[in-house]
């Protein structure tokens, strides 16, 4: 069929023009207007004097500033790793499973994914309560036959947020794999068998390799939203020592709406986002560099 | 017997057998109570519909379905039990089954380096097998850069590169397009006949089977439906079956009654009322039979010509060069006439039919050969 190139163009801007409206006014401008706030010394709401890059050198000098930081990255290589591998284990062992059984497995690793974050809060600090929570069981192993309060203890309360986190959101991961596995035909590992290849050497020579990019795809959804922490830490440690487990994106809640300092908060929201940008970027490339060798 | 094995002079072995081996999945029955030998050195089909259990046993001589009773032998050794890495056998997948991560080289020296071979033995096997195949300048090519008659190639690399004892295929060329499948069928003859390997081949396409095999086995709904050389089968079909699966254009059939048997000669009254002789082996007592001939014994005449069997009028005629193909409306029915290539017919025209009665067969009520 022909059609004039006009006419094609045309059709392309009236189907593109909703998404370039509202990508422009939700996010391109307030990203620019953060950006120009972060060099302002403005309030919440309303102007303020331009400041250079005051907010930046403020940054750089607060503690509870690079506390969060440093609680953010500690985070996301708490989760972020665990989550992908144990995925990975877990999509393994579904894969092998036939008929009903595999979806009701399934069904059940993904199920705490549709829980929203205030119910796993609420299930995990019952299941860690100190006094009747049926995980101290097992806390009690490891202190001496005592109960432990997990998320008031400045130590484990990041391994244990993780820890919820990864079952939280395991499901999801999980059906991630699964479909990177289904890609592979069950003749390339009859092949494989044929050729004398092991359990194990069909894992590493076939397996692994195939499930790469998945691998990579899981292991940069997962650091973008995991760096990106704010609702689990933020009610783990409401009523607690808050300062000691603040995140960034806790930081900057706290900086703008409860501060009033939209200029910090701003500069400290710029901070964050070259820091995603940066990590999920770099980290891609690197694992998929590896992958295609 | 093979070529190979007439050549030097040995009596032909028995290489695979399987013995009244039975494969149920659930309650379905796939294979029931089957036997069946391989000779050493033969290119032996196995040919049948699809879902006739064809593709089942090669599986099993393969170890990658268990095998629910009976047994499997390779030279003579038990293997029922036996993995299939460990069973001299490599086998050739429809779909290829080519690791899409490795390159060319890495895919035919896969079982080398799992066996922990040096990689300069790996190199050279592969290059060795590459250069029998003409695949020396795809070695650093993935499957996905490859056309499908390399791939395919890659794949028989990847089972000759194990030296193999007994080659399995698996309706190999059923994915490329008619005229690579010709040449491919050339180069797995050219390949059988330089290595002389024992080789079992899996086809529903029984031009496949007549061309590659010296050895056919014809399968119907997990049984053994006949077994013999090509031309056996083309000439001396045991059951109805055969002789519709074998041939192209397919055999015709008619239902006739039998008027007398006399020792090995059936009279037969075709319909129109003409008797003919028609020899049989067996079916004494049989009062009625269907006709089969195939298209290529039955001839245009004219009419009023008194060796016409009967008349029909000619429906659709294909114009194939070598040879033409007449569809043609009788009283019992549309029959198949392949005639010569200039034949001079019409649409629509009523044409009388010679039936050369003594490539006739007759079929008895439960499909066998009279």
């Amino acid at each position: 069929m022909l059609r004039s190139k006009r006419s094609e163009y045309t059709t392309a801007a009236i189907l593109m023009a909703p998404f370039v409206v509202i990508y422009g006014l939700l996010f391109v401008y307030p990203t620019i207007k953060m950006a120009q706030l972060s060099l302002t010394d403005a309030p919440l709401i309303g102007a303020g004097k331009w400041v250079g890059l005051d907010n930046y050198y403020r940054l750089a000098s607060d503690r509870l500033f690079s506390v969060a930081v440093w609680n953010t990255v500690y985070f996301v290589i708490l989760s972020v790793v665990p989550s992908t591998l144990v995925a990975m284990l877990v999509a393994l062992g579904v894969n092998r499973l036939k008929g009903w059984t595999q979806s009701v497995v399934l069904a059940a690793f993904f199920l705490p994914y549709i829980l929203p974050v205030s119910v796993v809060f609420r299930i995990w600090s019952w299941m860690f309560d100190k006094d009747f929570g049926i995980a101290q069981n097992a806390v009690q192993l490891f202190n001496n036959g005592q109960h432990l309060s997990i998320f008031r203890t400045i130590p484990l309360f990041m391994p244990a947020v993780a820890f919820v986190t990864v079952w939280w959101l395991l499901g999801f991961n999980v059906l991630l794999f699964i479909a990177g596995l289904r890609n592979i035909s069950t003749e390339i590992y009859e092949a494989a068998g044929l050729d004398g290849a092991s359990r194990w050497a069909q894992f590493t020579r076939i397996t692994w390799p195939l499930v790469w990019p998945v691998t990579v795809l899981v292991f940069t959804i997962n650091l973008i939203l995991q760096l990106k922490i704010f609702d689990q830490v933020y009610l783990f440690a409401n009523g607690g020592r808050v300062g000691a487990t603040m995140v960034m994106v806790q930081f900057i809640f706290t900086e703008a709406f409860q501060m009033n300092k939209g200029g910090l908060a701003a500069a400290a929201s710029v901070v964050l986002f070259v820091l995603i940008v940066v990590l999920s970027v770099v980290q891609f490339q690197l694992l998929r560099a590896r992958g295609a060798r | 017997m093979s070529a190979v094995a007439a050549k030097n002079g040995e009596a032909a072995a028995p290489h695979v057998e399987l013995r009244r081996v039975t494969k149920r999945y659930g309650p379905v029955t796939a294979i029931s109570d089957l036997s069946l030998t391989v000779d050493k050195g033969s290119f032996t089909a196995l040919l049948g519909p699809s879902g006739c259990g064809k593709s089942t046993l090669l599986r099993m001589i393969a170890g990658l379905e268990p095998i629910t009773a009976g047994q499997c032998f390779i030279d003579n050794l038990d293997v029922t039990d036996v993995p299939p890495a460990q069973r001299r056998i490599a086998m050739v997948f429809q779909s290829y089954a080519l690791y899409p991560h490795m390159t060319v080289r890495q895919n035919i020296a896969f079982s080398l380096s799992v066996a922990g071979q040096p990689k300069k033995v790996q190199n050279e096997r592969a290059l060795e097998v590459a250069r029998i195949l003409q695949l020396e300048p795809y070695l650093d090519r993935r499957p996905a850069e490859l056309s499908g008659g390399q791939r395919q190639r890659v794949a028989i690399g990847r089972a000759l590169v194990r030296k193999p004892e007994v080659f399995l295929f698996d309706e190999p060329l059923s994915n490329l397009d008619a005229k690579l499948r010709v040449q491919m069928r050339l180069e797995l003859a050219k390949l059988h006949a330089d290595l002389g390997t024992t080789m079992i081949y899996v086809t529903h396409d029984q031009t496949e089977a007549m061309t590659l095999a010296d050895k056919i086995v014809v399968l119907d709904k997990g049984v053994i439906s006949q077994v013999g050389s090509p031309l056996e089968l083309y000439n001396a079909p045991a059951n109805k079956f055969v002789a519709a699966f074998i041939g192209s254009p397919s055999m015709n059939f008619f239902p006739v009654d039998i008027a007398a048997i006399n020792g090995r000669t059936a009279s037969v009254v075709l319909p129109g009322g003409r008797t003919v002789e028609i020899g049989i082996a067996a079916g004494a007592g049989a009062r009625s039979a269907e006709l089969g001939v195939r298209p290529e014994h039955l001839t245009v005449v004219d009419p009023k010509d008194p060796a016409a069997a009967f008349a029909g009028a000619v429906a659709i005629i294909e114009r194939l060069g070598n040879s033409t193909i007449l569809y043609i409306e009788t009283a019992v029915g549309q029959l198949i006439v392949e005639g010569e290539g200039d034949l001079d017919a019409k649409s629509g025209q009523t044409v009388g039919l010679r039936l050369n009665q003594s490539h006739a067969r007759l079929f008895g009520a439960t499909g066998a050969t009279l």
